[in-house]
């Protein structure tokens, strides 16, 4: 830090909170940064889940409705809540609105050459092809992993 | 003295790898709850189960998995709040910064108490 006193006055213009609403390409991109409340949501649901989880009885040998209580209130009265699977949806949506702004702008962000000899970037469209692939090969192998593992 | 490197870099990486993942991962889970919420499993058989949630956590793998997906969320949403939190003309302040960085901490360290806890107990 400088020691000097500044008499710099800059001039700063005042900026409403509802700026955004005004132009469309605001509106998408506070959208897309307000997807992030869904994904904390879903952080938040999967840690109650754990939490309830937690405070059921393990160490009986056979679980029964008695000492698995909170974990089958969490599955079947919160996650099973009409009110709550509608906003999962909702989230649904807004992962999904994240995933394609968040693919799209990778390429961007991330500078991948083609070889040592060369400038030349990989094409744009092959990382968001590659990111969409990932997308669906994380969908099938956790579907499968879910539903393979049924007890 | 206050060093003049920036710590901004080490939150980055956990929002970019915290986009990753919400990204790619976070569909097919909330999928998964969805699809739990409407069949409403019983104690022993149906998904999401307690007995299917058991063998989940009790698999080191797949509870770091687990846990992997809701830390780098919880890290990815909370620096975005914290950036957005500007955008909408609310200046960033200490304070703010101390609530939300250390929300996302706090997600941690619980999951990873609660998770460890669990596996331990089935272990």
């Amino acid at each position: 830090m400088s020691e000097v006193k500044s008499y710099r006055k800059p001039y700063n213009p005042p900026v409403e909170a509802t700026w955004w609403t005004k132009n469309p390409f605001y509106t998408k991109y506070i959208l897309r940064e307000g997807t992030c409340l869904c994904a904390l949501f879903v952080a938040f649901e999967l840690l109650l889940g754990i939490f309830l989880f937690a405070m059921c009885d393990l160490d009986v040998e056979v679980a029964t409705a008695e000492s698995a209580a909170p974990y089958m209130w969490w599955v079947n009265s919160f996650i099973g809540n009409p009110i709550v699977i509608l906003i999962n949806l909702v989230c649904l949506g807004a992962t999904l609105f994240h995933a394609s702004t968040w693919f799209l702008l990778m390429p961007k962000a991330v500078r991948v050459f083609m070889n040592k000899n060369t400038t030349d970037l990989v094409p744009e469209t092959f990382t968001v092809i590659a990111l969409y692939s990932a997308l669906g090969g994380a969908t099938v192998v956790i579907l499968i992993a879910a539903f393979a593992s049924l007890p | 003295m206050h060093s003049p490197r920036s710590d901004e870099p080490i939150y980055w990486l956990l929002f970019g790898a915290g986009g990753m993942v919400v990204g790619i991962v976070l569909p097919s889970v909330i999928l998964v709850l969805l699809a739990a919420g409407i069949s409403s499993p019983d104690v022993a058989s149906g998904l999401l189960s307690f007995e299917h949630v058991k063998s989940m956590l009790g698999n080191w793998l797949v509870a770091l998995c687990i846990f992997g997906v809701i830390a780098l969320t919880a890290w990815h949403a909370f620096h975005r709040i914290f950036h957005t939190l500007h955008d909408l003309t609310v200046p960033p302040s200490k304070l703010f910064w101390f609530a939300l960085y250390g929300g996302a901490a706090a997600m941690t360290f619980i999951c990873l108490a609660l998770q460890f806890l669990i596996y331990c107990k089935l272990w």
